[in-house]
């Protein structure tokens, strides 16, 4: 695929899931998002500001800088709780994924559907462990703390990297980039889905997707 | 205040376009997606559709292309169908009488049945109703594909018009290198793959054919079960169409297979923990893949006879004769393929063995059927005068029933009869012809050299390649073959499947996973018979039989110039073109007088053979006075020096390519001007004129000269090489073997006239053994290495060659004989000269034979 893909692995707790996620989701997002776009007559644009705010987790010896925007909050938690409750009813060995993908989209002529083309994917994987007493919980707390703290250092090194982005649109394209649908913030167009257990078989209509376009190929 | 009218006046400030308070703002100017063309998603299929585009000549053509196929396949059943239902065949003949009330003419029309009888005789005949249905059903897939097509390739029009600036009245006279060219350049400012900022010429080949270098990977490891032993048939090779794209299918694309998508295999294929439960699941996956073929056989069937039929109908027509020509079979396409070669480089190589090889194939038309032939041509021939001549002496005889027919029939026959009747003109001299054929295809297994005039040498070349009209036929039976092999035959071979795809995929950024043979590094997969001795780290499971990596490299180095290969790479590069050269050039003429009197190329094979042969005679008579090894180079040189115009091509090339990547155009040229007398010719034809677009196709028609020239010279060295391995006392005895074979007719038939049959009598009583040791036979392998001193020299080199990789390298004999050989580095022959003894059964046979599993995890 024409993608960066990165992939984080975090083993924690079930109750350390949702603060994990969060705060990893957040840490990407951050450095994803600028503030809006205000165009001007002749084709420039400025940009507004954004304001970072600390959060402190509650099971886990952690703080994070997330984008002061309550609404993304709301949209990035209500993904992630599914996440969790997918997570916890799904029993048995406690894996799974939760992907970011950043993706822009392209128009296409009439009889194809426009193209949602993503350029990086973030995937965390996740594995819930169950511990046994206090002590080890406390011992977990310390170090699921440092391990996030690795995992956004490590985010922080990629996204610093020279790499493609989409360039900046003009007014007309800005919703093929950005999501502009929300008042406080500019994020690039993402997507979070999330996978429970380690099997990532092809669904059969994407097989099917694919046989049909094959039959068509030249 | 008005009278105060100074200059100065207040600034009609931009005010207006940031609020208040905005001022102190930074202002962005975005610079917006100005192709569209940035970031694509499937580079695999783009890459693909651009090439394809640029095979079909542009969007017009192509369009045009399609849309007359499609009418022509609507009119070819429409007419059959009318043909076989609506015509009154008795009126035509004259059976039956119209009444005309003004004239007795029969008119076209009068042979027409009525609409609605004719639509009742269709009703009423299921066999027409089923094929007009599946004919339909063929044809609205034609259809939507078309229409599908059209969308697609609209757009990779308006690329190559926008973002690579080409016209499509320009396309058909772009070389596919100029167009990569182009690719890679617009990279940079359109950046097509994220993951990099500038895209190789490699990555373009490797998403192209991501799955066709899986395809030769397989073949060239002896993985697909292509060659079968029916009791009758003998040994004989069967890989259709339907059977291809049933392995694809399987591997590549199919439900549940291999691959996630065009560009990963999937994760759990990738590890080895599971092994063997992943075979289980494939194998099972073959087998209902199998019986859904079965079932669907009848479907298929009808199928295939309409395609072969829609398809060579008008090729019979065209051209009667093509039906007994010959083509390059499918098999031979994937062994002859090298790794990152693309359709055209591959059929243009071909093509120009084509001739070569139909007349090596006619060299061995059987005697007794000339005999017969030569008579019944004879008595046809006669009659036909006849008729003829009465004709023309009274064209009334023409009007007597079946005059007309039987002499159509008897010219026909004539013509069949003379196929099988050599030319009186022609002589026999298939070794040459073979190295002619080896210049182009660059491929051939060891055992094939020296036994040219053998027909079990003929018979496998004919699988390669075969009778168009075997071709057609083997597509016909395909659909009943093709479950049954994937049923008894491929399903067995899902542990070892498995195991190719997770020891040979690699992952490159930017590409995917690809197969780790297209990565062409000599490191990992380098044969060390094949120039790549210490350089390679390839275990036996690893290499790539038949010099395929090498071979490849030096291909894709050689066609694609600007490539900048990783270090060691070039190096290999660098040293083999600088051997060659060297050979080239360098060598005194004395040896081969012949070659310089003929300095104008009539053909270019014929300089690289002539000479060659010659002096594999002359060495070969007086083989007690000349270490053959030393023959074998001077062979090898001296087929390369006497290419003085190729040479000089060399020359002219090199320096080109070395002016494209620096400046100093002219030095270079001057170098390759030093380089050999002739030069001055090519060269002289102005350096100007090399420039811009004329040099890249320059560069690519010398570039196929040049390859020749590397091949024939890999091959001589991996001959020579795999002989010097032979222990002392067989090498004498192969060499008067090798003289008698390839001596050109006209030069034995006065030197040394019992040369040709002294080996067959007396000297050679084994030698009738040693085709049948051939290793792609199974039982050869076995015996192979135990009468390994007694055999024919043939069979020996071949099983040399799958010793000669074991890694028992610390025994190391000294060497038998190192004086005379003039390029350093093949001292390691002596050391490999006690390995014969070696019994490596498993290993050995590894590479010939199908049926066995390798436990590499």
């Amino acid at each position: 695929m024409n993608c960066r893909s990165e992939v984080l692995e975090v083993t924690v707790e079930a109750r350390q899931v949702e603060e994990a996620m969060l705060a990893l989701l957040h840490t990407i997002l951050l450095h994803r998002s600028t503030g809006k776009f205000h165009y001007k007559k002749e084709g420039t644009y400025s940009i507004g500001t954004v304001g970072t705010l600390d959060i402190d987790c509650d099971f886990i010896d952690f703080t994070f800088v997330r984008v002061s925007s309550e609404e993304l909050d709301r949209v990035i938690r209500k993904a992630v709780s599914e996440f969790k409750d997918a997570l916890s009813n799904s029993g048995s060995d406690g894996m799974g994924q939760i992907s970011l993908e950043f993706y822009q989209k392209k128009k296409s002529r009439w009889p194809f559907s426009d193209e949602c083309i993503p350029w990086e994917v973030w995937s965390i994987k996740v594995n819930v462990v169950n511990l046994a007493n206090e002590q080890e919980r406390q011992i977990c707390r310390e170090k699921v703390g440092e391990k996030l703290g690795e995992k956004v250092i490590n985010v922080v090194e990629v996204i610093n990297r020279h790499e493609y982005l989409p360039k900046m649109p003009t007014q007309s394209e800005v919703d093929n980039v950005f999501d502009t649908s929300l008042k406080d913030v500019q994020p690039y167009l993402y997507k979070i889905t999330f996978q429970i257990t380690d099997s990532l078989g092809t669904s059969v209509s994407t097989t099917m997707r694919r046989l049909i376009k094959d039959t068509l190929a030249l | 205040m008005a009278h105060f009218d100074t200059e100065y006046q207040r600034l009609e400030a931009s005010y207006s376009d940031s609020p208040p308070g905005e001022e102190n703002l930074l202002m962005h100017v975005p610079e917006g997606a100005k192709s569209q063309w940035h970031h694509i998603e499937n580079l695999d299929l783009f890459f693909q559709r651009v090439y394809n585009l640029h095979q079909k000549n542009g969007f017009t053509c192509m369009l045009l292309g399609e849309i007359f196929e499609l009418v022509q396949l609507l009119f070819v059943v429409g007419f059959t169908v009318f043909l076989a239902n609506c015509v009154d065949y008795d009126i035509l003949f004259a059976n039956k009488f119209v009444n005309h009330t003004d004239s007795s003419k029969v008119t076209l029309p009068d042979a027409f049945l009525p609409v609605d009888v004719c639509s009742a005789r269709i009703r009423d005949n299921a066999f027409v109703i089923f094929v007009l249905i599946i004919s339909g059903v063929f044809w609205l897939h034609r259809l939507v594909k078309f229409i599908y097509n059209v969308c697609c390739y609209w757009e990779i029009r308006s690329f190559y018009i926008n973002a690579l600036k080409m016209t499509m009245s320009e396309l058909p006279y772009a070389t596919w290198q100029e167009v990569q060219a182009r690719i890679v350049e617009i990279q940079k400012e359109h950046q097509i793959c994220i993951h990099k900022k500038e895209l190789t010429e490699l990555d373009i080949y490797h998403r192209i054919l991501r799955f066709k270098n899986y395809m030769v990977a397989m073949v060239n490891k002896s993985l697909l079960p292509v060659r079968f032993r029916p009791p009758v048939l003998g040994e004989c090779v069967f890989f259709t169409r339907g059977l291809k794209y049933n392995f694809e299918l399987i591997f590549f694309w199919g439900p549940g297979s291999l691959f996630e998508n065009e560009w990963s295999l999937k994760p759990e294929y990738k590890r080895g923990g599971n092994r063997l439960e992943l075979a289980d699941r494939l194998a099972s996956r073959i087998l209902w893949i199998g019986i859904a073929n079965l079932l669907l056989c009848p479907v298929i069937l009808v199928w295939q006879i309409l395609y072969a039929f829609f398809s060579y109908t008008e090729v019979i027509k065209r051209e009667p004769g093509s039906l007994g020509a010959r083509c390059w079979s499918l098999y031979g396409r994937c062994y002859l393929r090298h790794f990152n070669e693309l359709d055209h480089e591959l059929m243009s190589r071909l093509s120009k063995g084509y001739k070569a090889a139909s007349k090596y194939m006619n060299c061995f038309l059987s005697p007794l059927l000339t005999v017969v032939a030569k008579n019944v041509a004879f008595f046809a021939g006669s009659l036909l005068a006849v008729l003829i001549a009465l004709t023309i002496y009274d064209e009334d005889v023409l009007a007597v029933e079946h005059v007309l027919s039987s002499i159509t029939l008897l010219g026909v026959c004539i013509t069949v009869c003379r196929s099988f009747i050599p030319d009186k003109n022609m002589v026999f001299c298939p070794e040459q012809l073979l190295r002619v054929i080896l210049a182009h295809i660059h491929y051939m297994p060891d055992h094939w050299q020296g036994n040219a005039h053998r027909y079990e040498t003929r018979d496998q070349f004919s699988q390669l390649f075969q009778y168009k009209a075997v071709f057609i036929l083997e597509e016909l039976i395909s659909p009943v073959v093709t479950p049954i092999i994937l049923i008894f035959s491929l399903r067995r071979k899902s542990l070892e499947i498995i195991d190719f795809f997770r020891n040979f995929t690699v992952e490159v950024v930017g590409v995917g996973d690809t197969c780790s043979f297209a990565q062409m590094d000599i490191r990992q997969h380098g044969h060390p018979a094949w120039m790549s001795e210490g350089k390679t780290e390839a275990s036996i499971y690893q290499q790539a039989e038949d010099g395929k990596t090498e071979l490849s490299l030096m291909h894709f180095a050689i066609t694609n110039p600007q490539w900048q290969p990783p270090q060691e790479t070039t190096h290999f590069i660098s040293q083999l073109k600088e051997r060659v050269h060297r050979e080239a050039t360098g060598a005194p003429s004395d040896t081969n007088p012949l070659s310089l009197s003929e300095s104008e190329p009539r053909s270019l094979i014929a300089n690289i053979l002539g000479p060659s042969t010659l002096t594999s005679v002359h060495f070969g008579r007086d083989s007690s006075l000349t270490n053959h090894a030393a023959a074998g180079i001077n062979d090898g040189a001296s087929a390369l020096r006497s290419l003085s115009p190729v040479s000089s091509s060399l020359h002219l090339r090199g320096s080109l390519s070395a002016a494209h990547r620096a400046a100093g155009h002219t030095s270079a040229m001057s170098k390759g001007m030093a380089g050999s007398g002739t030069d001055a010719r090519t060269v002289s034809s102005g350096s100007s004129a090399w420039e811009g677009q004329l040099t890249s196709l320059v560069l690519s028609e010398y570039a196929s000269t040049e390859m020749s020239i590397h091949a024939l010279y890999m091959h001589e060295l991996h001959k020579q090489q795999s002989r010097g391995e032979l222990s002392r006392h067989t090498w004498h005895r192969q060499d008067s073997d090798e003289s008698s074979d390839s001596v050109p007719d006209e030069v034995r038939s006065e030197p040394n006239p019992h040369s040709r049959h002294f080996p067959r009598s007396h000297t050679f009583p084994t030698t009738v053994a040693s085709p049948s040791a051939i290793p792609t036979s199974a039982s050869a392998c076995a015996t192979g290495s135990t009468t390994l001193g007694q055999e024919g020299a043939s069979s020996q080199s071949s099983t040399q060659r799958r010793f000669s990789g074991s890694d028992s390298f610390g025994a190391g004999g000294k060497a038998v004989r190192s004086a005379r050989v003039p390029m350093g580095g093949w001292a390691e022959d002596g050391q490999a000269a006690p390995r014969h003894h070696d019994p490596l059964p498993e290993e050995s046979s590894e590479d010939d034979m199908p049926p066995h599993i390798h436990k590499v995890t």
